[in-house]
Order: C-alpha cells, then sequence, then structure tokens
C-alpha cells in the first residue's frame, strides 16, 4: 500500500507517467496542443493521463506519433437540461409527484445517448418533462459505458424537478368541460400554477408534524426547503423568475435553511438580474433561438449570458436534446460567445458551473487530478464557428477516436 | 453462430460477377482476424466435393465434385480430378441456388408502387438494391440466390420484368440476368382504402379497413382489358409482318417494271421519237406521258408499348398475370385460347384448384405464394391455404413458389415456405424443381440457372443435408462463381 | 426449476387422477412405437415405446412388450409431445380485454374460453394440443392465464400465472398511470402489502408473465422484479439479445413473440443468443390474428439462425409447459403425465416435415387410421 503511494507521488511529481508503474486497466494518454483544465488554469503542449476511469497526470507532454494528439482538450460537458426523457417520465394523474423518479422512465437504447456522447457532452441530469407542477426526482447520467442504470448514474435524486408558466397547467381545462378525465382540474393558468406550488409546500410543512396528513414525497419538499435538494424548476419568462423567486424568499420564513434555487430555461434572465442576485440563485440557460422568441413569451436577448456572467449569477448553458447538429452543446457554447460571453466562463458554463449547481464537483466538471475521466477532445479552440468535437473519452475509455477509429 | 457474408465486410475481395459482366481485378484479400478466408482470384478453379449434388430434379449424383471456373460451371461428375491449386469447398449436399420468381428484394418501394406503368415500361430500370445490403445478405444466407422482379405490382399492366442476382457486390446493371423476363398484368386485386363488410367464420359479421374488393363487373372488365392488351401486341405484330409482306411485293412489283421497261426500250424509245417529230411537225408541243408509280407501303408507326406487347402476343416472353377468383381465370383461359402463340402464366391463383384442369390442358404455370394468413384478411388471397400448392399439382398443374412480390423481406424465407408446401401435400421434388430448374424454364433461362450442370452460371449452395429440410443448414452460397456466404457454427 | 418442482408436487402428476401402478388393462392401452420418440426435455429414444392408458401415458422406453390385446401403432416417424403454445387469444377475442381499471387480478381468461371456437380447430392442425390463453398487456394486472387443451373443452389450469403489463399498452394518457413511475409506484404497493394474486406470486405458487416489447422495458421490468424476488417470464423477445445477460441473471424464462415470414432477422438473433446462454424459452402465439403455423414457422426460423433444433422442439413442449406452470401434465413423454402426442412424418422442426397424427388426452383427433 504504502509503495503504491509513493509510486505514484513520484509520478505526479515528475509530471510524466512512467510505462512500468501502471497496474491492470485501461491506461490513455491524450495529447493536446491546449489543455482548458476549466481551473483557470491552460496547459500548452499539454497531456492528460486517465487510468481506471479517473484522471491520473495532468501536465507538459510531448505526444509521440500513434498517440491521441489534438487541438484542444476540455472536460466532458455536462448538459442539465437535457430534455431526453419522454412523456412516459411524467405521472399527470397528480400535478404534485415529489417522489417520482425520472430514472424509471429512462431508455437506455435510445439513440439520443449516443449523440449527446459523441458531441463532447458526457453528462446530463434527466428530468421529468415540465407538464407536472412538480414534476420529480432529476438524475445525473453518463451518456455512455455500459447500458446498465446503476453504471452510468452519477447521483440519484439529484434535483426536485417543477415547472412555472404556463406548460404544467396547458393540458387541464376547467370541470365544466369534460369531466371524464383527471386533465379537468386546477391549475389552468400560471397564477394556479405557483398556488399549487405554495399549497405543496405548505401540505408538506403540515405533514412533517401531522402523520395523517403525510402524502407521497412530502419529505422530499421539505428537504427542498431545508436546502439539501436543490430545487431546478423551469421559468422562461420574468414574471415566471419572479414568482419563483418570491416564492423562495416567503418559505426561507417558514423552513430552516432555504431553498436552493436553480432556474432552468431562465431565457428572460437577462431582464431583472437583481432578483437572481438577491436570491443566490443559479440559471440553467435554454439553446439560443435566432430571433429570440422562446416558450411563454419570453424573449431571449443575444447576450444574456455575458449579462447574468457580469452580474455574477452562476450560469449554465443547455441545449434540450438538439437533434441537429447546429444546436448541440458545444454549439451553444459558441452562440454565448458570440454574445458576449468570455472563453473563461463559456468553458465554466458547460463544465464546472453545471457540476457545482448539483453538486457533483467532487467527481466532474474540470480536469484535475482524481475527477472522472471525462475529457472532450477538439479540433480547434472550443466555442469557435469552425470547431468541432472530434473525440470522446468517457471514465478513462476513449469512446470517439479522433484518429478514425470507433 | 458466425456467419460471414462476403462483400459487406470492408476488406472482402471482389470478384468477377459471372459472364455478364467484366472481370474485377483481384486484390489482395484483408481478412479481419475471426472471418472465414473467401478471397481468392478468378485464375483460380473452385471445386466442390459434396457427399450428393443433387444435379437436377430427379438426378443427382453420389460423391461428386463440381468445378467452377470464371463464374461458370465447368464440369460435374464423381470421376473430376480437382485441378492443382484449386479451392476446395466441402460439403453433404450440392444443389442450385433458389429462384423466388415472384419477389420485391431489391426493388424501390415506388417502383413497386407504380400504378402508371405500361407494357414498355423496364423494371431493370427501377432497380435499388443499394439499401437492402442486409436483407440480400440474409436472402442469400437462406439460400435464394437470384429472384424476378416486377414493378407496378397492383397495376393493370406492370411493364417488362428482370431477373436479378442477389449478390450485393454487384451494381443493379452487373446483377442483371435477364432484363426482359416477362410482362406483367393484375386482375381483381383489392385497392387501398374504404371498408368492406366481411363475415367471420364463426358468422358474425364485421367491418374491415384497408383493401376494398373490386366488384365482379370491375374484375371481369379487367380480364377483357388484359384480352384486349394481347390483342393490340398481336396486331401490332400483324401489321409489322404484313408491311414487311407489302414492302417485299411492292418492291418486286417496282423490279419487274422496271425490267420490263429495259426490254421495251428501244422499241418505247423509237415510238417515242416518232411522236416527237410528228409534234414537232404540228408545231405543238410534246407532253411526255406520265407514268404513276405505286405507292410506297408506309411504315406502321412505331409504339413502344405496342411493341412490348408483341412479345407476349409472340411469345417471346411469358405473360405473367396476377389474378385470384375463379371466373377471372376461367374467363382470362377462354379469352386467351385464340392466341396460339401465348405463353401464360398466373401469378397468386388463390381459386385456382377450381380451373385445375383448364390449367393444367392450357399448360399454364401457377406461381403460388405459400403465406401463413391468420383469420383476419380478406381479399384476394382469402382461402388460399397451404394446401394450394399440393392440390394443384396433384391435379396435374405445374406449380411455382414465390413470396408474392409485394415485400422484399420474404424472399428470405421462401425456403420454409416451401418446406411447408411439402408438409401440406407438395411433393418434396416438386418443391425443389419449383424453387430451381421449374422457375428458370418459365422464364426462358434454363440454359443458365437452375441445376448443376456444365456450362450454367455458378450458382450453387452447399447445405448439410436437404435443400428443402429447415433444419439442415446453409454453410456455403456461391453466387456467379464467388463465394457470397459461408456459415460455420 | 424450483418453481417446477413445486408445481409438479402440487399437482400431484397424474397420480391424482390415475393410479400408475396398476396393471395395464390391454383392451384399454394403445402403444405407440415410432423411430424416434423425442420425450420434450431435449432426450431422443430411438425405436422408443409409449404405453397410454386411460388417457395418460404409463411407460416410456425401449424394447417393452406390449400388454395382449393393446392397440399398437407402429409410426415411421418421429412422436412427440403436444406442442404447448404460451400466450394466445383463441375463441377469446374481445372478451379477454378489460381495460377500465389499472388492476384485475381477479380476472381470470378461462372464463372466455369457448371450445368450440374454429380457432381451435386450426392450432390441432399445426400440432399444438395446449394454448395458454391470456388477456392482452392493456393495463397494469389484466388477470390471470388459463392453460386449455385444443380438444375436449379441457381446462388444464385456471390461474396459470398473473400477467402484468409493463410496456406502454399498459400506460395512459388521460388515466392513471401516464408514466412507468406512477406504474411502478402502483405495484410496488400492491407488493409491498400483498394480499390474493399478488400474495401467492410473492410466495412462489403463481408465476407471473410480464409483457413487455422494448430492450428498456426488459431492463426496467426486471430491475422491479428481481427487487421483489419475483418468478415467472417475459412475454416479448424483440432485440432481447441485447440484454440477454441481465434476462438470464434473473432466472426469468422468455416467450418468444410470433413470428411472420418477412419479419426484421433480429427477432431471430435474439432467440439463438437467448438459447445460446441458456435462458429457458417457450413460444407464444397472438392467434387469431396470427396464422398457429406461425410456431413451428418461428422455431424454423430460429434454427436457421443458429438454435439447435432439439432445444427448439423443448421450447415447444417440455420448457413450455413448465413456464406455464404445468409441467406436471404437460410438455413430456413420461409416465403420468397427459397422452398429448404428435406423429410426424420427420425430424419434428423440419418444416417439410407432415403431422401424421394428433392425439389429445389418448383420443386421436387428427390424422388417419394405423
Amino acid at each position: 500500500m504504502m509503495i503504491t503511494i509513493t509510486t505514484a507521488a513520484i509520478c505526479l511529481l515528475a509530471g510524466a507517467d512512467t510505462e512500468n508503474a501502471a497496474p491492470a486497466g485501461q491506461n490513455l494518454a491524450i495529447f493536446a496542443d491546449v489543455v482548458y483544465t476549466s481551473t483557470g488554469e491552460v496547459i500548452e503542449g499539454g497531456m492528460v493521463r486517465v487510468r481506471d476511469g479517473k484522471i491520473r497526470v495532468v501536465s507538459k507532454g510531448a505526444p509521440a506519433e500513434d498517440d491521441v494528439h489534438v487541438a484542444a482538450v476540455t472536460a466532458g460537458m455536462i448538459d442539465l437540461s437535457g430534455r431526453i426523457l419522454s412523456s412516459r417520465a411524467v405521472e399527470q394523474s397528480n400535478e404534485i409527484t415529489p417522489h417520482v423518479r425520472a430514472t424509471d422512465a429512462i431508455d437506455l437504447f435510445s439513440v439520443s445517448w449516443d449523440r449527446q456522447l459523441r458531441s463532447g457532452v458526457t453528462c446530463v441530469m434527466i428530468s421529468p418533462p415540465d407538464d407536472n407542477v412538480i414534476g420529480g426526482l432529476s438524475a445525473v447520467v453518463k451518456t455512455g459505458g455500459p447500458r446498465s442504470l446503476s453504471a452510468r448514474t452519477v447521483k440519484a435524486d439529484a434535483a426536485l424537478r417543477g415547472a412555472f408558466g404556463s406548460q404544467p397547467s396547458r393540458r387541464n381545462h376547467p370541470a365544466f368541460g369534460r369531466p371524464t378525465d383527471f386533465f379537468s382540474r386546477r391549475p389552468t393558468t400560471r397564477m394556479g400554477v405557483e398556488w399549487e406550488w405554495r399549497k405543496a409546500m405548505y401540505d408538506a410543512i403540515a405533514a412533517a408534524s401531522d402523520e395523517t396528513r403525510a402524502f407521497a414525497g412530502h419529505e422530499r419538499l421539505m428537504q427542498a426547503m431545508r436546502g439539501e435538494l436543490p430545487v431546478v424548476a423551469q421559468a422562461w419568462a420574468t414574471q415566471d423568475i419572479r414568482t419563483a423567486v418570491f416564492l423562495v424568499e416567503e418559505m426561507a420564513g417558514h423552513v430552516e435553511g432555504g431553498i436552493r434555487l436553480v432556474i432552468d430555461a431562465g431565457a428572460e434572465a437577462w431582464k431583472e438580474p437583481e432578483l437572481l442576485v438577491r436570491s443566490g440563485s443559479a440559471v440553467i440557460l435554454p439553446p439560443f433561438d435566432h430571433d429570440g422568441r422562446t416558450s411563454d413569451g419570453a424573449f431571449m436577448a443575444w447576450n444574456v449570458a455575458a449579462l447574468l456572467a457580469e452580474k455574477g449569477v452562476p450560469i449554465a448553458l443547455s441545449s434540450h436534446d438538439a437533434r441537429g447538429a447546429d444546436d448541440r452543446l458545444a454549439v451553444q457554447g459558441a452562440w454565448a460567445r458570440r454574445g458576449g460571453l468570455s472563453f473563461a466562463d463559456t468553458l465554466a458554463a458547460v463544465t464546472l458551473t453545471p457540476a457545482r449547481m448539483i453538486g457533483v464537483d467532487d467527481r466532474l466538471g474540470s480536469i484535475e487530478v482524481g475527477k472522472d475521466g471525462d475529457l472532450a477532445l477538439w479540433n480547434a479552440t472550443p466555442f469557435e464557428a469552425g470547431s468541432r468535437v472530434i473525440g470522446v473519452v468517457l471514465d478513462g475509455e476513449l469512446v470517439l477516436d479522433p484518429r478514425g477509429g470507433k | 453462430m458466425k456467419t460471414v457474408v462476403s462483400g459487406l465486410i470492408a476488406g472482402a475481395v471482389a470478384l468477377g460477377a459471372g459472364p455478364a459482366a467484366g472481370a474485377d481485378p483481384s486484390q489482395e484479400a484483408a481478412a479481419s482476424p475471426g472471418e472465414a478466408e473467401v478471397a481468392f482470384d478468378d485464375a483460380t478453379v473452385l471445386a466442390i466435393r459434396a457427399g450428393r449434388v443433387l444435379v437436377r430434379p430427379g438426378v443427382s449424383v453420389e460423391g461428386a465434385v463440381v468445378l467452377v471456373r470464371d463464374g461458370v460451371i465447368e464440369a460435374v461428375g464423381s470421376e473430376l480430378e480437382v485441378p492443382e491449386g484449386a479451392r476446395v469447398i466441402e460439403g453433404a449436399v450440392c444443389c442450385a441456388g433458389f429462384i423466388d420468381p415472384w419477389s420485391a428484394l431489391g426493388l424501390d418501394a415506388s417502383v413497386l408502387g407504380d400504378q402508371s406503368t405500361d407494357a414498355a415500361t423496364r423494371t431493370a430500370d427501377g432497380l435499388d438494391p443499394y439499401g437492402v445490403d442486409h436483407l440480400l445478405a440474409e436472402a442469400l444466407a437462406a439460400g435464394v440466390t437470384s429472384v424476378r422482379l416486377q414493378g407496378g405490382q397492383a397495376a393493370a399492366v406492370g411493364g417488362l420484368g428482370a431477373v436479378v442476382r442477389l449478390d450485393p457486390q454487384l451494381s443493379a446493371t452487373e446483377a442483371l440476368v435477364n432484363d426482359e423476363a416477362d410482362i406483367a398484368m393484375a386482375v381483381g386485386l383489392s385497392v387501398d382504402g374504404g371498408m368492406q363488410l366481411v363475415q367471420l367464420p364463426d358468422g358474425s359479421y364485421s367491418m374491415i379497413s384497408g383493401a376494398r374488393a373490386v366488384d365482379p363487373f370491375d374484375r371481369l372488365s379487367q380480364v377483357e382489358r388484359v384480352v384486349s392488351k394481347i390483342e393490340e401486341g398481336r396486331s401490332y405484330l400483324e401489321a409489322q409482318v404484313e408491311y414487311r409482306h407489302e414492302l417485299e411485293a411492292w418492291e418486286l412489283g417496282i423490279a419487274e417494271k422496271l425490267k420490263e421497261s429495259e426490254k421495251d426500250f428501244k422499241k418505247a424509245k423509237k415510238a417515242r421519237d416518232k411522236k416527237v417529230a410528228e409534234a414537232e411537225e404540228e408545231g405543238e408541243e410534246y407532253k411526255e406521258k406520265k407514268y404513276k408509280e405505286d405507292k410506297k407501303p408506309k411504315k406502321p408507326k412505331f409504339d413502344a408499348e405496342k411493341e412490348a406487347l408483341s412479345l407476349i402476343a409472340d411469345g417471346v416472353v411469358p405473360l405473367v398475370v396476377e389474378v385470384h377468383r375463379t371466373a377471372e381465370i376461367r374467363n382470362l383461359l377462354a379469352m386467351t385460347a385464340r392466341f396460339n402463340r401465348l405463353r401464360l402464366v398466373i401469378a397468386g391463383g388463390s381459386e385456382a384448384l377450381h380451373a385445375a384442369e383448364q390449367l393444367a390442358e392450357r399448360k399454364v404455370p401457377v406461381i403460388v405464394w405459400p403465406s401463413l394468413r391468420g383469420t383476419e384478411r380478406f381479399d384476394e388471397f382469402d382461402g388460399a391455404g397451404l394446401e394450394l400448392a399440393g392440390e394443384l399439382a396433384g391435379r396435374g398443374g405445374s406449380v411455382l413458389l414465390g413470396s408474392g412480390g409485394r415485400d422484399g423481406s420474404v424472399t428470405r424465407d421462401l425456403p420454409l415456405l416451401a418446406a411447408l408446401t411439402v408438409s401440406h401435400g407438395f411433393g418434396r421434388e416438386a418443391a425443389f424443381e419449383a424453387l430451381t430448374l421449374g422457375a428458370a424454364t418459365t422464364f426462358d433461362l434454363a440454359h443458365r440457372l437452375g441445376s448443376v450442370e456444365a456450362g450454367k452460371d455458378a450458382d450453387l449452395l452447399v447445405l448439410d443435408g436437404d435443400p428443402l429440410d429447415t433444419t439442415a443448414r446453409v454453410r456455403h452460397v456461391i453466387c456467379g462463381g464467388r463465394e457470397v456466404v459461408h456459415q460455420e457454427d | 426449476m424450483l418453481e417446477t418442482l413445486t408445481v409438479i408436487a402440487t399437482l400431484a402428476a397424474g397420480g391424482d387422477r390415475v393410479d400408475l401402478d396398476a396393471p395395464l388393462v390391454g383392451e384399454r392401452t394403445t402403444v405407440f412405437r415410432a423411430d424416434e420418440v423425442h420425450l420434450g426435455d431435449g432426450r431422443v429414444l430411438d425405436g422408443g415405446v409409449v404405453f397410454v392408458q386411460d388417457g395418460v401415458i404409463r411407460e416410456v422406453g425401449v424394447g417393452l412388450e406390449p400388454p395382449t390385446g393393446a392397440h399398437v401403432v407402429e409410426h415411421d416417424g418421429a412422436l412427440t409431445p403436444g406442442l404447448v403454445a404460451l400466450h394466445g387469444f383463441e375463441g377469446g377475442g374481445e372478451e379477454l380485454l378489460d381495460s377500465t381499471r389499472p388492476f384485475l387480478p381477479g380476472a381470470d381468461a378461462a372464463t372466455a374460453f369457448n371450445p368450440d371456437h374454429p380457432d381451435f380447430t386450426r392450432s390441432l392442425d399445426c400440432g399444438i394440443t395446449a394454448v395458454v390463453l391470456s388477456p392482452p398487456a392493456s393495463i397494469l394486472c389484466p388477470g390471470t392465464t388459463a392453460v386449455v387443451k385444443t380438444a375436449g373443452a379441457v381446462v388444464v389450469s385456471r390461474r396459470a400465472q398473473l400477467v402484468l403489463g409493463l410496456s406502454t399498452s399498459a400506460l395512459k394518457a388521460d388515466e392513471f398511470p401516464t408514466s412507468y413511475a406512477g406504474a411502478l409506484a402502483a405495484l410496488d404497493e400492491r407488493f409491498s402489502e400483498p394480499k390474493g394474486a399478488f400474495r401467492s406470486a410473492l410466495d412462489g405458487e403463481l408465476p407471473l408473465l410480464v409483457k413487455i416489447s422494448t430492450r428498456s422495458q426488459i431492463q426496467r421490468a426486471l430491475g422491479f422484479l428481481t427487487r421483489h424476488r419475483l418468478r415467472g417470464a417475459l412475454y416479448g423477445s424483440y432485440w432481447a439479445e441485447e440484454v440477454v445477460d441481465e434476462i438470464k441473471a434473473s432466472a426469468f424464462s422468455v416467450i418468444c413473440t410470433p413470428s411472420d415470414p418477412g419479419d426484421d432477422g433480429r427477432w431471430a438473433r435474439s432467440i439463438a443468443a437467448l438459447s445460446a446462454a441458456g435462458v429457458r424459452l417457450g413460444f407464444g402465439l397472438d392467434a387469431p390474428g396470427r396464422h398457429p403455423h406461425c410456431l413451428r414457422f418461428g422455431a424454423a426460423v430460429a434454427v436457421r439462425e443458429g438454435m439447435d433444433p432439439g432445444a427448439a422442439l423443448t421450447a415447444l413442449t417440455g420448457d413450455a409447459a413448465a413456464i406455464a406452470g404445468v409441467g406436471g401434465r404437460l410438455g413430456r413423454v413420461e409416465r403420468g403425465l397427459d397422452a398429448d402426442l404428435v406423429l410426424w412424418s420427420g425430424e419434428p422442426m423440419d418444416l417439410a416435415s407432415e403431422i401424421s397424427a394428433v392425439y389429445v388426452d389418448g383420443k386421436r383427433v387428427r390424422g388417419g387410421e394405423r
């Protein structure tokens, strides 16, 4: 045991890996003209060595002829709003289902996983679609590896998912319409949606002290209010962001701790950034739209990312399981750059910041020794017009070979 | 079980496809590890040593060798010597590759569904084998080496069908064995859309959607249309022949007249000079005698469709009519009896049993699609069970087996369907003949396909047992002289 | 095979109905002698002999002397147990379908059994002597299956398996459940405080029949089933080859969906892979939509893809009966089991082999006098 540690320590100090130090396990070295670690450190003529699924060495290095050598390497990208799941993931018989797990509806054979993986996204957070006010529990899942949920799950029950605005109320209609199915119910407006949120929270508080008022998932709501479980809520328009923030502030007065809010698809977050600053909320931005028109009447300015970054609001980019190569996460970075976001902030927005938002930054989000061997290999400086992800390493395995193998 | 279908895996060698195509240059084969090596250049001879060679239906040779060179069967015999350097394949049984005479494998969906075809439409122009590599591979692995394809499956006149070899390495042109195999027509096929009321076996009624049956009067007029098309072809042919005769006669007449005029030239000249002199004396102009030449016979206008129809009228290619109901079959036979050169083939024939004697008498083969249908199918195939092939054969009819010409993926299962007809009364030998020499003969390819005989194309199967035994595995398939399938356990 | 042994114990194979040790009465005995007697468990007796009396198989062996006065059937070919089609709707039609509530564990397919229905005639023509009637999986728990014979109006076993629907057809758009999570939560509830059929399933008395159609549904179902330590069979084999290891580890059997000519080659590759991995297989139908010929046709396609013909026959006979929980009465040529037999002109898995005769409960129902 001691000997192993010493050997590893020597390797680290020397900055170069020695061939004979490796025990059994996949041993892979990636060479790049520039290594962007996401920690602030940028290594020119760098090398990242992974073994047994983890990053072991990050240093300078010169490639040999057969080595994998690309223009740039970053940590594998993380998309917190992957939206890979189908409508089978949301239990619509009740608008409040905090206990429902998105992973119960996962289809590991869906082509979306491979599509994400091959575009450089090594980790996705899957959530129930926002047809419910509170849809359930999101999970953080790798986009590749053995086809089993246990092998791919990075963090189960990572966040509580819900939505503000009009989407959760869309299918409902007033009771005097057609009372034959359960869609004859509240909420039918965004006011109703907010009412459902608040009712659920107060009901959970009541259930915490009175067993007879327990309902499925009430403990999850308490965890959310205590800040133990982040709440990721969709809110496209300013009015919905405002609603969310006010609700958070209201509940902070009733439960010790306070909701840790992440606004998903905050397209109009640029209008009143002070709301986000004062509530300490983070924002996941939706895919950029060419004319700025997004859902719920929200208008997404080109420079929303840059503006929020300037105000110190933590931001992450997302792609909503884009089919077209033009809309994937790597290209969302390019749009953000075009809108004025700095390179460092763009890189953070697809790597370390989303990892921190949901608490998986101990394993993911940057190129640091000890973290998971998830890397995106680029053909040029990332997030520029001509740059593409041409190789991917996942859990230390080269799943997409830039030399044209796989 | 590992199957290697060469041509689909990078690195396999391309060989001369057969007599119809130019030979490809041989290349170094980069066989990947674990793959059976199938590479050999066309200078090498392929020798198949089989425990039993089914030379043709009814004739087999024990312990024989089949020699193949340049895509052609060079020799078959038990005393043959295997030449030096020959690639040897060993197997229990060797026979000719199966032919599916009613297939859709390799036809674009739009070509298959085209309703605006006419007799001159060439299926060979609509081949698209490129998107169905996996289906070709599966069909080959099941033993089917060539197919007859027909565009415009449901059209009144489908046009000229094509016979194609299933090797996925061949281009559409190289794979063509015969681009004018037949002309096809259809009578009484149900039309898509609409609802129909049907009586279920238990006596209750049900509305079925999807296929609308054509009413009996329309079906009869469709038969009349078939006959009028044949008549069109026949009269076009007749006009051509007449024209040739008339032209000949006219030319002969001209020649004779010329000869005559040559003979009387001097006399005529003298007479003319005399007349000219007389006219001059009287101060008048001499009017030349005018002679009228017989009008040259006019060549009949070229008509592509009629040109094609004349092929069936003249018996150059067979006419395949898809028809199912007794009344239409009987009418068709009766109304085409006067075309004594017509070679008629029936496809489908769900109720052909009721006209079995007439079909046998007129020597009209019936291509049967032995299909496994449940109770929810109420269209022209209603009533056609697995016994149809056996029953028709039992009444003296000539029966072929095909996969229905509607769905290319069924071709792969034709040998299994053939086995099912054997278990329902069709003779084993008759089924084997239907799949090989019978199909080849009907479509004028018996000189190239359908049996293991010297001079024919090398489309061969090497199996573990009888070709119609569904538990006997196909080990090797040779298509156009090239080994395309090699299956080991 | 714990489940099979349990079943045999409770049904007390044949011994319940007939005293197997009593001497044979020649006049009531039929003796079958065939070139090959396939026992239904993979073994074949060359020149085997089978004694049948009063509809029950009394002796099986080689070189046995027939009792005096017995009627002897000499068969030039193979003798196999009657084929068992797992999953079918014969004669049931719409009567089997009730989708008013997500849970109807009490619905019994046997009540929809209509023995005079022409569907059974066609099944007999194909050598199928027993069919498992099953409600369609249009709800989470549509009821229980029943094993019936295709001749003689016999119900071999009511409430043979508890059916669970875990494909999208059990999920609704405007009723509970709309999601897999909701479905699994409801099922969890039923199995956590089990009563009735769910209790029996957990106790191992009632095997499950779980209907799925995609690979991810198989994964999801197996996760749920192994969590509750349930046993039974999956119905739905398409693309199952990609999850073979998980199926094998769960000890669940697989009932292969029926195959038509022209079906995607993946179907056959799946079955061959499952067979090679040692997963217990059976074949199902969904007649009347499909012709019963598809049962043996599917087996032949699997054989073409590499499945061993002996294993294919076992899947159609002995293993099928075991999956349906009636291994003590059907599916094998063995002392004490029902005399449901088929005589074939050749190798049974060869589609070119004709059915010479079919016997159900010892009575000849198909085929000429021999």
